[in-house]
């Protein structure tokens, strides 16, 4: 299988996003919408031609996977995520979270 | 004009694969977000519709990008390749009996071959221009299927040939 983030690039918004999004339960395409810009506080919000083009390349990368939902709601297929989609987030959150050190820390330096 | 046959109209635009998977979903939510949007003011809703339409062209550019750039293989974990699918009401027999034709396993008199061919094409047509919402063809598509069946079924009789291609 081949290496879906070999450089460890920096995940872009819309699919860092769409992970948080999928990371505590499986949504469908409206719902992933909502949420996210609810998670944004209103700042993004995706068009159905950005979301659904991200939601491809996740396919194709094995970070989330499709399915049919059981329910009868009007929107039957949903999106959950993978393992190495779940690694991808924490990865990315890692990331994140060291910069947010290293900034700190010459904020610091420079106030002291 | 409709918004929704304008939406359905964009989603024209992407590659047919791409359609055949997302198109029906996309909609969906566009008419969700649409309606949520619609009870709200009137520059919000303008808003929406403009990033929705610009964001329906933009992708659909990105994704006639991806088709031509990605690996068939890759491409193929989410889209689903038309050209190898069994289309709906072929019989399992008939498509496996193509197969194997093709795989020169079995050899068929030549009027039931192009028999055979016809109504797959028919059928791939009748699925594409069900996958761009252009239900008249389908349905003419359907009619002609129709008739090609009644042909092969007349030419099966004729060289006493079942429907797994077996004399």
């Amino acid at each position: 299988m081949r290496n879906n983030n070999p450089a460890g690039k920096p995940l872009t918004e819309p699919v860092l996003l769409i992970l948080m999004s999928l990371a505590d339960k499986p949504r469908h395409g409206y719902s992933l919408m909502k949420d996210i810009e609810s998670l944004s506080n209103g700042r993004v919000q995706l068009s159905t031609g950005t979301l659904y083009g991200a939601l491809r390349r996740l396919l194709e990368d094995l970070w989330i996977a499709r399915f049919e939902q059981d329910d009868t709601s009007r929107e039957k297929q949903a999106y959950k995520l993978t393992p190495a989609g779940r690694r991808q987030l924490q990865a990315e959150l890692e990331r994140m979270r060291q910069l947010t050190r290293a900034a700190t820390a010459r904020l610091r330096t420079r106030e002291a | 004009m409709d918004l929704r046959r304008a939406h359905r109209t964009l989603l024209r635009l992407y590659p047919s694969d791409y359609t055949a998977l997302f198109a029906l979903e996309m909609q969906n939510a566009f008419d969700q977000a649409a309606e949520e949007r619609r009870l709200q003011s009137s520059p919000v809703f303008v808003r929406f519709l403009l990033g929705e339409f610009i964001g329906l062209l933009i992708g659909a550019g990105a994704e006639w990008i991806a088709k031509f750039t990605t690996d068939s293989s890759v491409r193929g974990r989410c889209l689903p390749d038309l050209r190898m699918m069994r289309p709906p009401g072929v019989p399992r027999e008939l498509w496996f009996a193509a197969t194997c034709r093709n795989a020169g396993q079995v050899s068929l008199p030549d009027e039931v071959l192009e028999a055979q061919d016809r109504i797959s094409t028919l059928i791939r047509r009748m699925v594409h221009a069900i996958a761009n919402h252009d239900f008249p063809g389908a349905r003419r598509y359907s009619n002609e299927e129709r008739q090609a069946r009644n042909e092969l079924r007349r030419l099966q009789e004729k060289y006493n040939i079942d429907d797994n291609g077996c004399s």
